[in-house]
């Protein structure tokens, strides 16, 4: 780098750029494994740093004296003075892959194949049910529709019904799906009579930490009394919590301790705030 | 398994080659240089620098003083494998696309490409297994092949026969005294090139590749077609395993010949049958360009492999490899265990 300062020729300057390039680096660790920290400069310019771990094991074979001896013999050309085992630049080892030889292997793949299909298939098939026989057909093109009840929430009839469905419904005046007014509030099974339920004991907890784990809030939530559901909001492509979650308990009274003591609680590395869940409607 | 990546070389892989006993692979690439690695480790031994083109073919004598390299600075060069030393050059009209050994090491044979009033030879030559002794100038025997040009070719058990393949799919037999034709027979499609010849240990067997998408194994003497592996991509190299009855085959679509070249869309990987029921076993990716060559570990523990994309992928076997058998094989393995 003795080049003279204001001469910018843009061939040597590429050069000058490699030869700025930390040296390797390799770090013993305590625990027999070695760090090694490289550098290198991406086609796009951009500086990469990686960084590998690497655990050297030593096994020991028996082998032939002329194996043997060819172990030792001197390196020459490109590798000439270079030190005894493999240089990182020129070998590197790759993921691990599984090799298990099967009769039939090509058959087996398209067995597999097929199943997955018949899967789908089924998952596709599932998601029409009829809400009058539970049949595999859309609820219009129900062979008993005339004949079995439901006759009175087709969505022609929806407007006169509404007021009417409140109700009979939960007495919110909130909009009540058609397929559950004449129900009543207490039909466990459904849905979203499940939620209308939780939603007088559940917690909203905000502030949570990226790396949280829905099994840690459920072991620090069921202190307080029994947790029915822990929903843990997660990024659907890193996998990591958005930074809330729901917490439901079985009683309401659970719930409201659970929130007096749990408001202001150290998880992580963030305070969390815990308050009681509004409904989405108010 | 882990496979160790070896990255010595800066242009697409021709040949990889085990030495007898296993312990080194040598590696040579378009990029003029040929490579010695530890088969173990992957540990570079050395390079060998002298020629002035691309390379198509190295092959090490049995004792592993000797190394042949071919390539397309039209020459032949001999080298000493402990030192990296150029023995001995020798000069061709043509390159040399293909290099190969006698089963003792007394002969050497070459073959070269046809090229502009050149027609494909194969010419033979005498060496001598001492480092430091001087190597003859004339070859000892040249054939000439007049109708099709031989891409590959190999000494059978004893140094008997010579066999060739060529670029119409053909295999002929030579007398390796005295280069006399003995038999020529279509043993691949006829406007499929062969691209691979690789014998099984007591060189009375070979397995071919070829571009027509199948590999066969035929008799050394009879060239009689014992075997038919057929695959869904033109092939490049063959190789037959020592220990397991299996047979590996590399190739995948030449990047000039696909639109899409995704890992999956190229069939870029080794792919392994059974060498008795011609089924396929089982794939093992990695490559991300065609395979230009595969070799077997001498004694069977591992292979290696060398692709377009410049890497040379070394596997050694986990026991799931040594335990497969088809149910016939274990019945009969039970039966000799109960006797």
């Amino acid at each position: 780098m003795s080049r003279v300062a204001g001469r910018t020729d843009w061939a040597e300057e590429e050069d000058e750029d490699s030869l700025t390039l930390p040296q390797q680096q390799i770090i013993k660790n305590k625990d027999g494994t070695e760090t090694i920290i490289t550098y290198s400069i991406r086609e796009d310019g951009k500086k990469v740093k990686t960084t590998r771990r690497i655990k050297k094991t030593v096994n020991k074979i028996v082998v032939n004296p002329r194996v043997a001896e060819r172990k030792h013999w001197e390196k020459f050309g490109q590798e000439k003075g270079k030190p005894l085992g493999p240089q990182t630049d020129t070998v590197s080892v790759a993921e691990n892959i599984v090799f298990r030889p099967v009769a039939g292997w090509k058959a087996n793949t398209e067995e597999k194949s097929q199943e997955d299909q018949k899967k789908a298939d089924a998952l596709k098939s599932a998601k029409i049910k009829c809400r009058i026989c539970q049949g595999d057909h859309f609820t219009t093109k129900c062979p008993f529709k005339d004949t079995m009840g439901e006759s009175e929430v087709t969505p022609a009839d929806m407007p006169d019904d509404a007021p009417q469905a409140g109700a009979a419904g939960t007495g919110s005046g909130s909009y009540v799906p058609p397929h559950l007014r004449g129900r009543g509030a207490g039909a466990g099974e459904k849905m979203g009579g499940k939620f209308e339920r939780d939603d007088l004991a559940t917690l909203r907890v905000t502030n949570v930490s990226e790396f949280a784990e829905e099994q840690d809030l459920r072991d620090m939530f069921s202190r307080y009394g029994h947790v029915t559901r822990v929903f843990l909001a997660k990024d659907r492509e890193t996998g990591r919590a958005k930074g809330f979650a729901f917490v439901s308990y079985a009683d309401r009274s659970d719930a409201a301790k659970a929130c007096e003591k749990m408001d202001g609680f150290g998880y992580g590395h963030l305070i969390l705030r815990v308050e009681f869940a509004k409904k989405p409607g108010n | 398994m882990r496979p160790i990546l070896l990255s010595g070389h800066e242009r697409a892989l021709t040949q990889v080659k085990y030495n007898p006993d296993g312990d080194i692979i040598f590696s040579v690439s378009k990029d003029h240089v040929v490579c010695a690695w530890y088969s173990h480790n992957g540990e570079r031994l050395g390079t060998y620098h002298g020629h002035q083109g691309a390379l198509w073919t190295v092959d090490v004598d049995p004792t592993s003083t000797l190394l042949a390299t071919g390539g397309a600075d039209n020459t032949m060069r001999l080298w000493e494998v402990q030192t990296g030393k150029l023995l001995k050059t020798w000069d061709f009209p043509t390159s040399i696309k293909r290099v190969e050994f006698s089963a003792d090491g007394r002969q050497l044979l070459g073959v070269t490409e046809k090229r502009s009033g050149h027609l494909g030879t194969i010419c033979v030559y005498e060496i001598n297994p001492d480092p430091e002794a001087k190597q003859s100038d004339e070859h000892v025997l040249r054939i000439v092949c007049e109708d099709s040009k031989p891409t590959v070719a190999g000494f059978s058990y004893l140094a008997h026969y010579i066999i060739s393949g060529h670029e119409d799919g053909s295999v002929s037999q030579f007398d390796a005294k005295s280069g006399e034709l003995l038999y020529n027979t279509q043993v691949h499609e006829p406007d499929a090139l062969i691209t691979d010849l690789q014998w099984s240990q007591d060189r009375t067997y070979f397995i071919t590749a070829s571009k027509d998408k199948t590999a066969k194994i035929s008799a050394a003497d009879s060239i009689e077609v014992l075997k038919t592996y057929v695959a869904d991509t033109p092939l490049n190299s063959a190789a037959i395993t020592p220990v397991k009855d299996y047979v590996i085959l590399g190739g995948g679509q030449a990047a000039m010949d696909v639109t899409t070249t995704s890992a999956r869309q190229g069939k870029f990987e080794a792919r392994f049958y059974h060498k008795i029921f011609c089924e396929e076993i089982g794939r093992v990716r990695g490559h991300f360009g065609p395979l230009n060559y595969v070799a077997v570990h001498p004694q069977g523990t591992g292979y290696c492999s060398g692709g377009e994309d410049g890497y040379v992928r070394v596997h050694h076997f986990d026991k799931g490899y040594f335990d497969f058998m088809y149910e016939v094989e274990r019945e009969k393995a039970q039966e000799q265990a109960n006797l």
